[in-house]
C-alpha cells in the first residue's frame, strides 16, 4: 500500500516542477528575461542579450533530446547568421574545414574549432579577454608547436606575442600574410599626394549643382556626361544622347517652390536645407520619405493622413540598401539585423489568440547609449539618446555628410582617441579640405577610418558596419590606412596603443619586425 | 556471329564483376579507393596540363599563384586539389582524401601524417607504378588507407616546387614522384 505521505511528496514535487516551468515560461516569453541571464554577454552582444532566441535557436525539446555536438553546431550556425559573411570576406585563416578529418582528432581534442563557442564562450565575463576570447592566451600553441624550429625568426618567441604584436590574427590576416608583407613591404610611411579615392568622388560637389551655377547648365552637364562616357569607354565615342539626358536630369531638380506637404509640416528651415540636398537634386519631394506610398500624389489631405513625421531605417533602406544592410551589421544598428529574433506573431482568430496576446513580447527598440556596454566612454549627457535611427547621425534634410563624418561621432563618443582627434594631423587635413585648401579626399574624418567607402560593383558606398574595420585593428590596414600610408607604417602605428590613444599624434614608438623577417626570407 | 561474341563478352564481364570488385561485405575498399583516385587524378592532371601548363606556362595568358585571390590569378594545382577535398569533406564523411608528401611545402599539412601514411608515401616513391594499401586505427576508429603516387606531370610542377622558398627538396624533375594522394575510408562506425 502506498504511503499517503509519499503520494503527497510526489504530488508536491510534480506541482513544484510544473510551477517552475510555468514561471520560467512566462518570464521567457513575455516577462523580465534578464532574470534568466546566467551572466552578462560580451560587449555589443549586450544590445541583443534579451533576444535570447537569436543565438539559442534550439527549443526545449531539442535541448533535451539532441546530442551536445548538434546543439553546439546549431549555436555556431546562429553565430554565422551575423558573422559568417565577415569571416568569408576576411578569407578566414582558420576555417572549420581545416579541422576536419580523421587525423585532426588530436587537434580537435585540444582546440575544437568546429564551434565558435570553443573560443568565444558567452555569459562568462570573468574569463572573457579582448576580442571576446574566453580561452587562455596560449591557444595558438595547441597546433603551432614547431614554429620556433621551422622559422629561425620565431625561435624563442613567447606565445603571448602571436596575436598581440601586430603579427597574426586567428581569423583575419588579409593584411598580415607573408606574401602581402613582401609585396607591400617597401612602401613609404606617407604616400605622396595621398587621396582617398572614393571619398574624393563623394566629397566633390555634385555635378548637377555645379552645372546649375553655369550660364548654360544643359551644355555644362552634357559636357560632363560626355567626358565621363569617354573616360569609361576609353575612346572618344559618345554612345548616348547626353544632351537629352542632361535635360532630363535638370528637369528633375526641385526647389522650395515645388514643395508638396501639408501646411503644418512645412518647416522653412527644413525646406531651405532640403532644397540644396541631393534628395531635391534627384527629384525627391517630401512625400518620398514622409509618405512613400503616396509620393506621387498632390492630395494634401491624403498626405496628411499618411504622413510619418520621423521616417526611420525602413524608409531610408528603400534607396540606401547597402548602407542600411551594413548599418544593421554594426554596433549602431544591430538590433535591426534581419536575423535578430522577432516578436511572436498573433493569430487574428482562433482560440489561442488570447493566450498568445498575453505572452506576446515586444520588438526591440533602438538601444539608448546608456544601455550600451561602453557607456563609460560616452558623454554623460547623451546617455538617454537612442542609436539605431539614420537621423541620429544624419541631419534628415541636409543629408550633410560632413556632420555625419565628425560631429555626429564626437557628440557622443568621449574616449581619449576621439578627444585627441581634434589635435591630430588627420583633423588638420580635414580642416584644410573644408576650407578648400586641401583637395577632396585628403582630409580624414572619423567616418573615413571607421566607416570607409568601399567598392561595390562599378561604384562604392559608405559601409556603416564600423565593426568590420575595427576589431581586430589590423582590419583597417587595407581598406583604410593604405590609402595614404605604407603597410609597415600602418602595422607599426596600429600596434602602438599609446599612439592609437593619441589619435596618431606622433610616430610609432616601436617597430614590428614581421615585414623585415618576410623580406629576409626572400633573399 | 558478332552478336553472339558480344553477348559472350558481356556475360563474361558481368560474371567477372562480383569476383573482382566485391567481397562478402560489399565492394572491396581498395576498388573504391582506386575508383576515387581515378577521378581525382584525371581531373588534377587535366587542370595541371590544360590550365596551368597551357594557359600559364605556354601561352602566358594568365598566372597561377599561391595567393590567387589577391593576385586575381588561377589557383595552383595542389590548391585546387585541396579545395576539392575540403568541398567533399563538407558533403560527406564516408571518405576523405588529401595530398601529402615527404617533402612538404606546407608543413602544417604534413604535421599529422600517421605512421602508415608515411610508410605509404615512402613505398610509392620507391616502387614506381605501385599503389599502397593498409589499415590503421585513428582515435579508436579503423580506417582503410590507400596511397597513390603523385607524379610531376608537367615541367611547372617540378620548377615550382624546386623554386619555392619553403620546399625542403629542390631537385625534382618531370616524372618524379613528389608525394602521394592519401584516401581514407572508415571501416566501421
Amino acid at each position: 500500500m502506498i504511503n499517503r505521505n509519499h503520494m503527497l511528496w510526489v504530488l508536491w514535487i510534480i506541482l513544484s516542477l510544473m510551477g517552475m516551468m510555468i514561471i520560467t515560461g512566462v518570464i521567457f516569453v513575455g516577462g523580465p528575461r534578464h532574470l534568466l541571464l546566467i551572466g552578462k554577454t560580451t560587449a555589443a552582444h549586450g544590445q541583443i542579450e534579451l533576444a535570447c532566441e537569436s543565438c539559442h535557436t534550439t527549443g526545449l525539446i531539442d535541448n533535451l533530446t539532441k546530442s551536445p555536438k548538434k546543439l553546439a553546431a546549431a549555436m555556431t550556425k546562429a553565430c554565422g547568421t551575423c558573422h559568417l559573411e565577415e569571416l568569408n570576406a576576411a578569407n578566414d585563416s582558420h576555417p572549420t574545414k581545416k579541422f576536419r578529418g580523421a587525423k585532426k582528432a588530436k587537434t580537435r581534442a585540444q582546440l575544437n574549432a568546429f564551434y565558435c563557442q570553443t573560443c568565444h564562450a558567452e555569459h562568462v565575463p570573468e574569463i572573457t579577454r579582448p576580442m571576446a576570447v574566453s580561452l587562455p592566451q596560449d591557444l595558438c600553441v595547441a597546433c603551432h608547436t614547431k614554429i620556433g624550429e621551422e622559422r629561425e625568426s620565431h625561435a624563442g618567441l613567447e606565445f603571448t606575442t602571436c596575436a598581440s604584436a601586430g603579427c597574426h590574427n586567428y581569423h583575419d590576416n588579409t593584411a598580415l600574410y607573408e606574401a602581402f608583407l613582401v609585396k607591400h613591404g617597401h612602401g613609404e610611411d606617407f604616400l605622396p599626394d595621398a587621396v582617398q579615392e572614393f571619398a574624393a568622388i563623394s566629397r566633390t560637389p555634385a555635378i548637377i549643382r555645379t552645372a546649375l551655377d553655369e550660364d548654360d547648365p544643359i551644355t555644362a552637364l552634357e559636357t560632363y556626361l560626355n567626358d565621363r562616357d569617354t573616360q569609361k569607354a576609353e575612346q572618344d565615342v559618345q554612345t548616348t544622347d547626353n544632351r537629352t539626358k542632361a535635360k532630363e536630369m535638370l528637369d528633375l531638380v526641385l526647389y522650395a517652390k515645388d514643395v508638396i506637404a501639408p501646411e503644418q509640416y512645412q518647416d522653412q528651415d527644413a525646406i531651405t536645407a532640403w532644397e540644396s540636398s541631393a534628395h531635391a537634386g534627384a527629384g525627391l519631394n517630401c512625400a518620398a520619405c514622409h509618405a512613400p506610398d503616396f509620393k506621387d500624389t498632390t492630395d494634401l489631405a491624403l498626405l496628411e493622413e499618411n504622413w510619418t513625421e520621423r521616417p526611420g531605417l525602413a524608409v531610408c533602406s528603400d534607396c540606401h540598401e547597402n548602407q542600411a544592410e551594413t548599418f544593421t551589421m554594426g554596433k549602431h544598428g544591430m538590433r535591426f539585423h534581419p536575423e535578430i529574433a522577432k516578436p511572436r506573431t498573433v493569430e487574428a482568430d482562433g482560440p489561442m489568440s488570447i493566450a498568445v496576446h498575453v505572452f506576446k513580447d515586444t520588438p526591440l527598440k533602438p538601444t539608448s547609449i546608456g544601455q550600451t556596454s561602453r557607456k563609460d566612454l560616452m558623454k554623460p549627457d547623451v546617455h538617454d539618446m537612442e542609436i539605431g535611427n539614420c537621423n541620429t547621425c544624419h541631419k534628415p534634410h541636409e543629408v550633410n555628410l560632413e556632420v555625419a563624418g565628425v560631429e555626429a561621432c564626437t557628440s557622443c563618443h568621449n574616449d581619449d582617441h576621439t578627444q585627441n582627434y581634434f589635435n591630430s594631423r588627420h583633423f588638420e587635413l580635414w580642416q584644410l579640405e573644408l576650407s578648400g585648401e586641401g583637395a577632396p579626399g585628403t582630409g580624414v574624418t572619423c567616418a573615413d577610418c571607421h566607416m570607409p567607402k568601399i567598392e561595390a560593383g562599378d561604384s562604392f558606398f559608405t559601409s556603416h558596419n564600423q565593426n568590420d574595420f575595427l576589431r581586430p585593428k589590423e582590419k583597417m590596414i587595407r581598406p583604410v590606412c593604405m590609402s595614404c600610408h605604407g603597410l609597415g607604417f600602418s602595422i607599426d602605428a596600429l600596434a602602438d596603443p599609446k599612439l592609437v590613444e593619441s589619435n596618431f599624434n606622433g610616430r610609432p614608438s616601436k617597430h614590428i619586425e614581421s615585414i623585415d623577417w618576410a623580406l629576409k626570407r626572400e633573399e | 556471329m558478332s552478336k553472339i561474341i558480344n553477348m559472350l563478352v558481356g556475360g563474361a564481364m558481368l560474371a567477372a564483376i562480383p569476383v573482382s570488385t566485391t567481397s562478402a561485405d560489399g565492394i572491396d575498399p581498395a576498388d573504391v579507393t582506386d575508383m576515387l583516385h581515378a577521378v581525382m587524378d584525371s581531373d588534377r592532371t587535366i587542370y595541371t596540363k590544360m590550365i596551368v601548363g597551357r594557359l600559364v606556362a605556354e601561352h602566358k595568358l594568365i598566372k597561377a599563384t599561391e595567393n590567387f585571390e589577391d593576385d586575381i590569378s588561377a589557383p595552383l594545382p595542389a590548391q585546387m586539389f585541396r579545395m576539392g577535398a575540403e568541398a567533399v569533406a563538407d558533403r560527406t564523411d564516408l571518405f576523405e582524401y588529401s595530398l601529402q608528401s615527404l617533402w612538404p611545402i606546407n608543413k602544417p599539412n604534413a604535421e599529422n601524417q600517421t605512421e602508415l601514411e608515411k610508410e605509404g608515401l615512402k613505398f610509392v616513391a620507391e616502387n614506381i607504378g605501385e599503389n599502397f594499401y593498409g589499415e590503421e586505427v585513428i582515435d579508436d576508429l579503423k580506417y582503410f588507407t590507400a596511397v597513390y603516387a603523385d607524379v610531376a606531370v608537367a615541367e611547372v610542377c617540378a620548377t615550382c616546387h624546386n623554386e619555392h622558398k619553403d620546399s625542403p627538396r629542390t631537385d625534382f624533375k618531370v616524372g618524379d614522384v613528389m608525394g602521394g594522394v592519401v584516401i581514407r575510408i572508415p571501416l566501421e562506425g
